[in-house]
């Protein structure tokens, strides 16, 4: 299971430094946000799905299934917005459901927004390992140690915190435990995976702690003298990632203004 | 060798007052102590006597990171040191095994040119032969992990060694790697260790210190003298010494237990019926992979068949499998009758089920709950529950009366142990399946838990246990099943059964 998501080849995207990657792609979050015309966030998510096909280093057809929600999650996100939106042409109603070409524009640009964000982040995911991610942010950001090495602490206990989770499973059948499908009961149920689990959790979070500090970590260790096994720096390679998404969006921008496919200009109204 | 009595003090303390917040008594009350260079010194004592604590205020994580309230007349931490714990899955930070010890080294400012050296260096020190640095930590064994922890602490170059119960988790395989990499780094540096089970300690140390349950110092000299003097003291403890496994099958009380025993009654009583649990051609799935096939097996009430074989043979998923919490395949006959279930359905009403890990198996807020959770009670239904005959009987026989209306997490490993049996016994299942039930508990708890099991199946229940443990096996199990690599049950008699025999003809 864990090989599945080793990509077939390693790309330039992979090379990019992760902490110049990760403010990237959160400033792209927040262009995709503050996007309001139809055009601009279809050509940038023709963009970013681009990006992730061409340079993930995954096979066709890994991407395809990953993608595979997408249809979903468009789909779903687009709906509500078509079908109670507010506008003033009417094109189909019944019932409390009414369709307006506003409403319906509007909808389908939520989804592209959606799918935008949801490319972008699968593509970070997808390139980035999140051990280098953290030494990144405290060579090149000055994250302090103390964060860095808590989130990668808490990453080694997910698959422990799984494992715990279907042993419990287990033993409640065994044990004969039934919840009823009532609000009583998933309460009930709550209560019976979260006590066990968050004890064993604390208790192995405290170990663990102690272990890295008789280990000579000093929470309170600045950035500024600590070596690191990996060394992440920036490289030209940064500035041609810099370019290449910058120039990308500024192409979807020009693409909407010119050759626009529905030229709605601002969903909002 | 170094001359003791001119040898330097490297680490001490005098004068030492520490208690644990809500607790009542103080658990060290004027305790001194204090260990001269080069010194490999064992510490003994009941579970709970705070020889755990005492090495974590010799090196200063009390109360550096774990904050506790204490005081000392005078204290002397060593100048460079480092610890193993008892966990072998709380001791890292990083997943992969290059990434651990750089930890270590990125801690200490070590140029990172030196890093792939100095991690080659400690690895081989340890005896840990890794084809690639970048190794997954969770695809380690236990013992490997270990030995990993060792490792890492060897780069903090430290003077004194300190090991916190470093193999009570560890199979017998483990346990022998481990002690054998301390034995080859230990030569020059001073050692403290605190260990229950002591075969191969013995060998690695020149001085015993003895504490009793008020964590109060009652001992204190060579090993030789100490343990020929204060033999019924490590009995008291729990303590594995050396031969406690000899004296034990020797001892009249093992005698008498198996004496009582008589497997022809029980033979007959089941005789007419079918097998208890016949398996053909039986396997066990994790997801669509089959992890364990048996060609052909039976189990009869009244007998105890140890699960051996080497880790991750498939010893649990047999386990899981006969319970059906996993999927399986092939014929599977209970009683005679093929075992059926509709989805999400398990067998609890035939067979009970323990757990390696007590906690996760708990269910209630209290100890008696707990029982009468077992034989059909409602969950919160405390008064019924310390009313029931059944109840009480089995809170005298596990020795949890005063403990009742505890909270079972509030309970000590064997008392946790003890009672996650104790809740499968109680419903008089005719089947019960053991993970390693003794598993990292003391000599004494161990023997009680065993003897406990043996009475149970002396009533004509069927046991199938996982273990590592070979005296478990010769002298308590009737039958042995080997599990290699997924596949096959290899049966043999064990030496308790030889003897029967022999008794019988």
């Amino acid at each position: 299971m864990n090989n599945w998501f080793s990509p077939k080849r390693v790309t330039w995207m992979h090379r990019v430094n992760p902490a110049i990657k990760f403010l990237v792609f959160i400033g792209l979050f927040i262009i995709i946000l503050f996007t309001h015309r139809l055009d601009f966030i279809l050509y940038q998510f023709l963009g970013y799905a681009a990006l992730l096909f061409l340079s993930s280093g995954y096979t066709l057809r890994k991407l395809m299934l990953m993608t595979l929600p997408f249809i979903f999650i468009f789909v779903s996100s687009s709906m509500t917005m078509i079908l109670f939106g507010k506008g003033e042409t009417l094109w189909w109603s019944w019932g409390l459901f009414r369709i307006t070409e506003e409403s319906f524009f509007r909808g389908i640009h939520i989804g592209f927004k959606t799918l935008s964000c949801a490319a972008t982040g699968l593509l970070f995911a997808l390139t980035t390992r999140p051990t280098l991610l953290f030494y990144a942010m405290m060579q090149q950001l000055r994250l302090p140690p103390k964060y860095a090495y808590a989130f990668m602490a808490s990453f080694r206990m997910l698959p422990m915190l799984w494992e715990e989770l279907q042993i419990r499973q287990q033993a409640l059948a065994v044990r004969g435990v039934r919840s009823a499908h009532s609000i009583r009961g998933w309460k009930e149920r709550l209560l019976n995976y979260a006590v066990p689990l968050l004890a064993q959790s604390i208790r192995r979070a405290q170990r663990v702690a102690v272990a890295m500090e008789s280990k000579r970590f000093a929470a309170q260790s600045s950035t500024a003298t600590r070596t690191y096994y990996y060394k992440t720096s920036v490289t030209s390679r940064d500035g041609f990632f810099l370019v290449i998404i910058l120039v990308m969006v500024a192409v979807a921008f020009v693409a909407s203004h010119e050759i626009p496919l529905f030229n709605v200009g601002d969903v909002r109204g | 060798m170094i001359d003791k009595a001119e040898a330097e003090e490297v680490l001490g303390v005098t004068g030492l007052r520490l208690k644990f917040p809500g607790e009542p008594n103080l658990q060290f009350k004027d305790l001194s102590f204090s260990v001269k260079k080069g010194q490999k010194v064992l510490l003994l004592g009941p579970s709970g006597c705070g020889k755990s604590t005492l090495l974590q205020v010799l090196c200063g994580i009390i109360p550096t990171s774990i904050e506790v309230p204490m005081q000392s007349e005078s204290l002397r931490l060593p100048s460079s040191w480092g610890m193993v714990f008892q966990d072998p899955d709380t001791q890292f930070g990083m997943p992969f095994v290059d990434e651990e010890l750089a930890f270590v080294m990125e801690n200490q400012c070590v140029p990172r040119e030196e890093m792939e050296a100095r991690m080659k260096r400690v690895l081989a020190e340890v005896g840990l032969q890794l084809g690639d640095l970048h190794t997954p930590i969770h695809s380690m064994s236990q013992g490997m992990k270990q030995r990993l922890a060792l490792a890492a602490v060897l780069l903090l170059e430290p003077d004194v060694l300190l090991l916190d119960e470093p193999s009570a988790l560890l199979d017998p395989e483990g346990t022998v790697q481990i002690w054998d990499a301390i034995h080859q780094i230990g030569a020059n540096r001073t050692l403290l260790i605190v260990e229950h089970k002591l075969d191969h300690v013995l060998e690695l140390i020149d001085r015993v210190v003895m504490f009793d349950d008020q964590g109060q110092i009652i001992a204190d000299g060579a090993p030789e003298m100490l343990f020929r003097e204060e033999k019924s003291r490590l009995i008291e403890y729990g303590i594995w010494y050396p031969g406690v496994w000899d004296e034990y099958v020797a001892s009249s009380r093992y005698r008498n237990l198996m004496d009582e025993d008589d497997m022809y009654a029980i033979a007959q009583r089941h005789d007419d019926a079918a097998p208890l649990v016949e398996l053909r051609n039986f396997q066990g799935k994790r997801g669509k992979e089959s992890r364990i096939l048996i060609q052909h097996a039976e189990i009869r009430s009244g007998e105890w068949i140890a699960l051996l074989g080497e880790n991750g043979a498939g010893k649990s998923t047999l386990l899981l499998s006969l319970m059906q919490l996993l999927k399986t395949e092939g014929i599977y006959r209970l009683q005679g009758k093929d075992v059926q279930l509709r989805r999400g359905e398990v067998l609890s009403d035939q067979m009970a089920f323990v757990f390696q890990n007590p906690e996760l198996q708990f269910v209630t807020n209290s100890v008696q709950e707990e029982l009468g959770l077992s034989i059909g009670l409602n969950k919160s239904d405390a008064a019924t529950a310390a009313e029931d005959p059944r109840v009480c009987e089995m809170l005298r026989h596990i020795q949890l009366e005063s403990e009742r209306n505890r909270h079972p997490y509030q309970l000590s490993m064997g008392q946790k142990r003890r009672l996650s049996v104790a809740t499968a016994l109680i419903h008089q299942r005719p089947l019960l399946l053991l993970d390693e039930p003794t598993f990292g508990l003391d000599a004494r708890s161990t023997f009680a838990m065993l003897e406990m099991i043996e009475q149970w199946r002396q009533r004509g229940m069927a046991i199938v246990m996982v273990t590592h443990d070979r005296w478990i096996a010769e002298h308590f199990a009737t039958r042995i099943w080997r599990i290699e690599q997924g596949h096959g049950v290899d049966t043999a008699i064990t030496t308790r059964t030889e003897r029967k025999m022999v008794v019988n003809v």
